[in-house]
């Protein structure tokens, strides 16, 4: 049970001497309890107090960092099982395997996907280099080093690893490779290498019995491969090490990122792709699959951005004028708020529609149509002032459709955007497809 | 008195005779026919109608026996004469009605023995199961309201047709036995099942088929199990809102067969004088035809749907927004110039006509174009579900249904409306009226519930707003206050739940009682019992508050309950006046929050609209981001503005003593509401002056200095933890 | 020592749904786990996957899809053609023609496809509507008279609609209902309350929480799944143990992902495959989230959707 804001705040000085960088020693303790801040950056707690609190508000589970620069990623930290109890903190990353055979072919296509969806890049941020018992696996390495990418080697050949790391340590890879059989040997190297260490085994009780004994050998800078010779195991795997790490009496040894490797559980990449769904609802740090296409990143990345997001803050989309089927200055507009299931859900009937319209996105605070409305973001006031800032000079047509649900605003509307002709829409968006036929129809747009 | 007593009794023993007679009458003749129908058939002739399932529907339901031959039916008949009982009390003679029903059942399948057609154009007779399916849905839906069975001849065959007319408008389903049918077809008057209006013999027997079809959709739609007698009739009573219209004569026979009706739940409306007596809610006298409808409905409790809202504009939440400018109005009545009122007031049943719409003083059209008049409106409604506390909950809703119309505009409330209406709308014929036919359609349709009549009296004569404005609009308005200021926490029984912010916060759950408003400042104690009566399965549930654990805290077993239910389990328990000690969790939507500050030993509130920082050294949303999400974070709660000058804020651990710092507007805001409280309270004046705002503090140490100058009672406190 | 974690299994189960009858007849829900968490305790019924077909026919689906059916000449064949997918477990009809707001198709002719189909296939039949909630009350009532004995899903009663469907589908034909909601406990519970208020015993209902694709407010689907079902076991409610089922594939073909051409864009490459991964994507995290049942369209979907089902039982 973490502790609340209070108890923390029994433990400090309470000087509010400012030297952690919050104000107040209340806000010090709130951000500490809300694991936003390390309980460390007090430079005047006891040490009574420290030992007594670092446990306490020790995070279940670890975040381990990887990477470098652009490709360096945080893992782990995760507080919850569900998305609705608090937000997911560390996204699954996905890695596309690659190996001595077909790296070249891999590596020439892997920047093709690289986009934006609302505000977040979405590309290939990982590559699993699979160690194939060739002699040269360094040479295999040096292929994916320097590219932007975080590197995973997948290599439990002692010798091999290590000198693969000798030619990408400095990127900060994951060493994934410790087993039942070599793990004292690989810690030394990842130790030596300051890399992190992955740790592979047959089934969930050898995974739990070398890390375990990893962690005797004072290494803590780990994730475990959850992948074992069924889908079926690895998903038990990956949930068992997962609920268990956030327990209510946490197990620390379960308390790492994890790995899955659906490459190695198909070869069909669209159970691959269905694979990678699953694990990144269901506890998978890292997933590692045959490719990254189109095909892969659209429904995955969609996927990865909604679930991790803060359960009480709603998604946003940028303000601004989206033209849709093809409208220019002449279009009619429609507006309505910058909540993004609202903005998709409105954007969807438009373009099925087919009338040229430009929807206009004003700052709503992220909030629904009616909760904004009543929280006043979403008022003849914000909107009529978004119209004649960004719109009036973009767009010639003087006619803007506005929601049903808040019919209310039009005379308010009327009132603050002289000019303009303001047209009710119906409440639900599902009407709208026939809404705006009927219009066009009858010439009123 | 006593006399009446006796008089009464011997009304009722009359009846109770009758009904035995005519038991009597229709048992004898029904043994009779059974008897020459096995002596023309022999015992083992199939008896039964077609296209049912369920043989002799009435006596399968009753009694679980599948009656298939006429041997049966001989069987089936010595079980009636058990229900025949002759105690001289009225359970017998209704328990006679249903025998007197059977056997009417029994007559009318021997009429169908050997695939005869018994009954022919415009009569009906037996229904089919299918029938009966495609009946049952909008009876469930509540699309066919009601079943109302015409009985007799009506006084004239133009009343009879003009009563069948009444119901068919309200989609209420007919069914027709004897000389009513007779006058339809005297009329011209069109009948069929597509027009529900179902003639179905005229033999008073053939009223059995109507029963059938309400028996079967006890088996169909109810899971009655046949032969579950109790179930049978609590189906019929509960959900079958059927009832009897008996034209005079009542013969002893109908009248058995009204006894059944009334065992079924069916109320029975006649307008026979002679040699009858009445039973209230069952046997119920009413002389005027005209009358009959209305009548039937109360006493079944059938309460028709206004869809349509009969105004000569457009009515759409489209026009909500609209604003109608000076040089567009016809007329305007202003309450901040003369005296206008709106007001809803809760009246017994029998006071209201429903529908009926009165203007009393001129019409729109005698006054002068652009103008200014009173105008005072008065809705008047009753409901067994009516509560006075919900005259002001419907009284709010004014605002948005005047405004929904097209060419009219309204502002305010109470006694200082506003009120527009264009020269458009006036012209295409609006008039002051139809303000009370938006008014009646809308609460007839959204607070069906708990309006059952209603009526509006629309006032423009300016010595009777005058008057009623001050004599009962005010008065109304006061009382309403005092009883909103009396409403405390220990004078209710019960709280409520509020979950309506669950989507954005899933284990949130807002603990409603008078004194603490939910913490979105939205949603009263009225407001969350109203929804709770409109909608007993919606976000407002009530929560019982007997099992106290600790009065100081607010802490109650039932409370816990229900938010562990609610929450779905992720809070375990709450307290209502306590920061400290399980504060309430919050969704996010809270107005306000509270934060302990440790070194004044008090706590600071920070309102949403604040930007700055708090002498916590937290913004407002750093705050929220703690606060919200519907976990508990003990020293700090959000709430709503409202609470602040409550004699429960943080009860527990002092009240509003503890208060030390508000930014500036809040303050002020709050400032007149809290200043009482804490002369109530404490006896401390103008204690807001004792409290911090960003102008004076925005640190700690700042606003320490400025409490010890002040000597803030909450500095001399027991500490907080 | 062996890692040692508790097991995930509750004292409480989902309730089972049969639909349709005989050999092919489908049971939904029975679990005492978490979504697939058959390695917590068996999982009873494997979740189950369904075909849609729209009356709309397959004119403006993906090429995979047309050429799927290619060559069937009646609703009957086209029936039969989507029974024979493997993996599939039963067959969604579904009328958007009918919407008022729309073409408008007469009952009639919904009533056609619905006899045509039913006489072709004995797959446990599910039958959808528009969305426009009237004209549904009336496909639905008389689809559940035409299908009387088949046990068929009616999919869905929704606030607007829920007495007259339910009263006619389960308690005058028999049939078996679907209680649709938007995505959020509070009103899908109480759309069951009031639904069971009619008189449906709760074990005659399935429940339609509603979804969205992946990318699509998707993460407002998994949190109402994941609470439906913590709700439904960890807390034993029982106005909340109805099995599930979802119509993935209506939503996630709607989307740009699925239907942009490659010729609009040509760095997504095919239709097929992007609209494949949506599906097979959406279908396995609705699935995760605990849906019982999920409606694809595709036969690559289908396929792959009930191998990996397959493969974590």
């Amino acid at each position: 049970m973490a502790l609340k804001g209070l108890d923390i705040f029994k433990l400090t000085p309470k000087t509010n001497c400012k030297e952690c960088g919050s104000p107040t020693c209340m806000a010090f303790s709130m951000k500490v309890a809300q694991g936003a801040v390390d309980i460390s950056k007090c430079p005047h707690m006891s040490s009574d107090a420290m030992a007594a609190l670092s446990e306490a508000t020790a995070p279940p589970m670890k975040t381990i960092k990887v990477g470098t620069g652009d490709a360096e990623y945080s893992l782990g930290g995760e507080t919850v099982l569900y998305r609705h109890e608090k937000t997911f903190v560390s996204k699954t990353r996905y890695a596309v395997r690659v190996n001595a055979a077909d790296v070249d072919a891999k590596m020439a296509v892997i920047d093709n996907v690289d986009y934006d969806r609302i505000s977040e890049r979405m590309h290939v941020e990982m590559v699993y280099v699979d160690y194939t018992g060739e002699a040269d696996y360094a040479e295999t390495v040096k292929k994916v080093a320097g590219k932007g990418k975080t590197i995973i080697l997948g290599c439990t050949d002692v010798a091999a690893a290590k000198a693969a790391l000798d030619v990408c340590a400095a990127e900060k890879p994951i060493l994934n490779g410790a087993t039942a059989a070599n793990y004292a040997e690989m810690v030394e190297v990842a130790k030596a290498a300051g890399v992190v260490l992955g740790v592979c085994a047959a089934n969930i009780d050898e995974l739990y019995d070398t890390t375990k004994a990893i962690e005797g050998l004072g290494y803590k800078e780990l994730v475990l491969d959850c992948t074992e010779g069924t889908i079926k195991d690895t998903f038990a795997t990956a949930v068992k090490v997962r609920r268990a790490a956030l327990a209510k009496n946490p197990d620390r040894t379960c308390g790492y990122p994890s790995i899955v490797n659906v490459a190695a559980l198909t070869a069909d990449t669209t159970e691959q792709c269905g694979l990678a769904s699953l694990f990144t609802m269901k506890y998978g740090s890292i997933v590692v699959m045959d490719q990254m296409t189109y095909a892969e990143a659209l429904p995955l990345f969609g996927l990865r951005q909604n679930v991790f997001t803060d359960p009480q803050k709603p998604m946003k989309v940028e303000t601004g004028i989206y033209p849709i089927n093809g409208a220019d200055e002449n279009s009619v507009c429609v507006t309505t708020v910058d909540f993004a299931l609202t903005y998709f859900l409105v954007s969807g009937e438009l373009e099925r529609s087919g009338v040229p319209v430009n929807l206009v996105i004003s700052d709503a605070g992220g909030l629904s149509v009616l909760t904004s409305w009543a929280a006043g973001k979403f008022s003849g006031n914000t909107i009529s002032k978004f119209f004649q800032e960004n719109v009036e000079d973009k767009v010639k047509s003087r006619k803007v459709i506005i929601p049903g649900k808040v019919a209310v605003l039009k005379g308010d509307i009327e009132a603050k955007l002289p000019g303009w002709e303001v047209i009710i829409a119906p409440n639900e968006a599902a009407q709208l497809v026939k809404f705006l036929k009927d219009m066009q129809e009858n010439g009123e747009i | 008195m006593l006399i009446t007593m006796s008089l009464e009794r011997g009304l009722k023993a009359m009846l109770i005779n009758r009904i035995f007679n005519g038991n009597d009458a229709v048992y004898g003749l029904t043994v009779g026919a059974i008897d020459a129908a096995i002596a023309e058939h022999g015992a083992d002739k199939a008896v039964g109608f077609p296209d049912t399932a369920y043989c002799l529907p009435c006596y399968y339901a009753v009694t679980g026996v599948k009656v298939k031959t006429l041997g049966d039916l001989k069987e089936a008949v010595g079980v009636v004469k058990t229900l025949m009982t002759r105690n001289h009390e009225l359970d017998d003679a209704l328990m006679s009605g249903v025998a007197t029903a059977l056997c009417a059942e029994f007559i009318e399948a021997l009429k169908y023995i050997d695939g005869a057609a018994p009954y022919a154009e415009p009569c009906y007779g037996h229904l089919s199961d299918a029938i009966i399916r495609t009946l049952g849905v909008p009876l469930v839906t509540g699309d066919i309201p009601g079943v109302a069975v015409i009985l007799g001849s009506a006084p004239t065959a133009q009343e009879g047709v003009d009563l069948i007319k009444s119901y068919q408008a309200q989609g209420i389903l007919v069914a027709l036995v004897g000389g009513i049918i007779d006058q339809c077809e005297e009329l011209g008057y069109k009948t069929g099942a597509g027009l529900r209006v179902v003639p179905l013999g005229k033999d008073v027997t053939s009223v059995i088929h109507i029963v059938s079809v309400a028996i079967r959709a006890a088996l169909i739609f109810g899971n009655v199990t046949p032969g579950d007698a109790g179930a049978l009739l609590a189906y019929t009573a509960q959900r079958v809102p059927a009832f009897v219209n008996a034209f005079k004569p009542i013969d002893d026979v109908i009248l058995a067969a009204g006894a059944g009706a009334i065992k079924l739940g069916f109320p029975v409306i006649s307008n026979e004088t002679e040699n009858i007596a009445e039973v209230p809610g069952a046997l119920i006298q009413q002389l005027d035809t005209a009358a009959m409808n209305a009548t039937s409905l109360e006493a079944r409790g059938i309460k028709i749907k206004v869809t349509n809202i009969d105004i000569p504009v457009a009515f759409a939440s489209a026009f909500e927004g609209e604003i109608i400018r000076r040089g567009d109005m016809q007329v305007e009545f202003d309450g901040s110039r003369v005296d206008c009122f709106e007001l809803v007031q809760s009246k017994e049943l029998s006071e209201i006509e429903d529908h009926k719409i009165e203007v009393i003083g001129p019409e729109i059209d005698e006054f002068e174009v652009g103008s200014k008049h009173s105008i005072g409106y008065v809705v008047e409604v009753a409901g067994k579900n009516m509560q006075a506390d919900f005259e002001s909950v419907i009284e709010r809703k004014f605002h948005s249904y005047i405004n929904c119309i097209e060419g009219v505009m309204h502002t305010g409330q109470r006694d200082m409306i506003r009120v527009r209406i264009s020269k458009d709308a006036y012209a295409a014929g609006f008039r002051a009226k139809h303000i009370g036919e938006v008014l009646y359609a809308k609460i007839k349709n959204e607070y069906d519930a708990i309006v059952d009549k209603c009526q509006v009296k629309i006032y423009t004569n300016p010595e009777d707003c005058t008057k009623l404005r001050h004599e009962l609009a005010v008065e109304t308005f006061n009382k309403r206050d005092e009883r909103l200021n009396s409403l405390t926490d220990e004078a209710v029984d019960v709280y409520y739940s509020c979950i309506l912010c669950q989507a954005f916060s899933p284990s949130h759950v807002c603990v409603v009682t008078p004194e603490r408003l939910g913490l979105c400042g939205a949603v009263s104690w009225l407001d969350a019992k109203a929804t709770n009566e409109l909608d007993p399965n919606g976000p407002c549930q009530v929560i019982t508050k007997e099992r106290v654990i600790d009065e100081r805290t607010g802490a109650y077993e039932d409370v816990n309950e229900a938010v562990k239910k609610f929450s779905q389990g992720a809070v375990e328990q709450v307290t209502l006046y306590s920061i400290m000690e399980d504060p309430m969790t919050s969704c996010g939507c809270f107005e306000c929050i509270c934060g302990i500050e440790p070194f004044s030993n008090g706590v600071i509130i920070a309102n949403r609209e604040y930007a700055g920082v708090t002498p916590l050294g937290m913004t407002f949303p750093e705050l929220a981001s703690m606060t919200g999400g519907g976990v508990q974070t003990p020293g700090f709660m959000g709430h709503g503005k409202h609470f602040i000058a409550s004699k429960k804020f943080m009860k527990a651990e002092g009240g509003i003593e503890r208060i030390v710092w508000m930014p500036k507007e809040l303050k002020e805001t709050v400032a007149d509401r809290l200043n009482k409280t804490a002369f109530e309270l404490y006896g401390i004046e103008n204690f807001t002056d004792m409290i911090g705002d960003e102008t004076i503090a925005e640190d700690p140490e700042t606003l320490l200095a400025f409490l010890t100058e002040k000597g803030h009672p909450a500095l001399g406190m027991d500490p907080m933890m | 020592m062996p890692f040692n974690g508790k097991s995930g299994k509750f004292n409480a189960a989902i309730r089972t749904v049969e639909i349709g009858t005989g050999d092919k007849a489908v049971k939904l829900g029975g679990e005492c786990v978490a979504p697939l968490y058959s390695f917590d305790a068996p999982i009873e019924n494997a979740p189950k996957v369904g075909v849609l077909i729209t009356d709309h026919g397959f004119e403006n689906e993906s090429e995979g899809i047309k050429a799927y059916y290619e060559g069937c000449s009646n609703w009957g064949e086209i029936a039969q053609r989507a029974a024979a997918m493997e993996g599939a477990d039963f067959l969604v009809l579904k009328f958007d023609k009918a919407d008022p707001n729309g073409e408008n198709a007469p009952v009639e002719d919904c009533l056609a496809i619905i006899n045509e189909v039913a006489a072709a296939t004995d797959m446990p039949l599910v039958i959808a509507g528009c969305k426009n909630a009237e004209k549904d009350a009336e496909i639905f009532n008389k689809a559940a008279e035409a299908l009387q004995g088949k046990n068929v899903l009616i999919f869905s009663a929704k606030e607007e609609n829920y007495k007259g469907v339910a009263a006619s589908a389960v308690l005058a034909y028999g049939q078996k209902v679907g209680a649709e909601s938007s995505v959020d406990i509070n009103l899908a519970k109480q759309l069951n309350v009031v639904i069971s208020q009619v008189g449906v015993d709760m074990g005659n209902i399935v429940m339609n929480v509603g979804t969205a694709t992946a990318g699509y407010g998707f993460e407002y689907v998994v949190s109402t799944l994941d609470r439906v079902k913590a709700a439904a076991l960890g807390q034993d409610d029982a106005q909340l143990q109805m099995p599930i089922m979802t119509n993935v594939g209506d939503e996630t073909w709607a989307v740009k992902e699925s239907t942009a051409s490659e010729a609009d864009i040509p760095a997504w490459g095919p239709v097929d495959a992007r609209g494949v991964n949506m599906e097979v994507a959406t279908a396995m995290a609705v699935l995760a989230s605990g849906s019982n049942a999920v409606i694809l369209k595709h036969p690559t979907s289908v396929a792959t959707v009930s191998k990996l089902i397959k493969e974590l039982m």
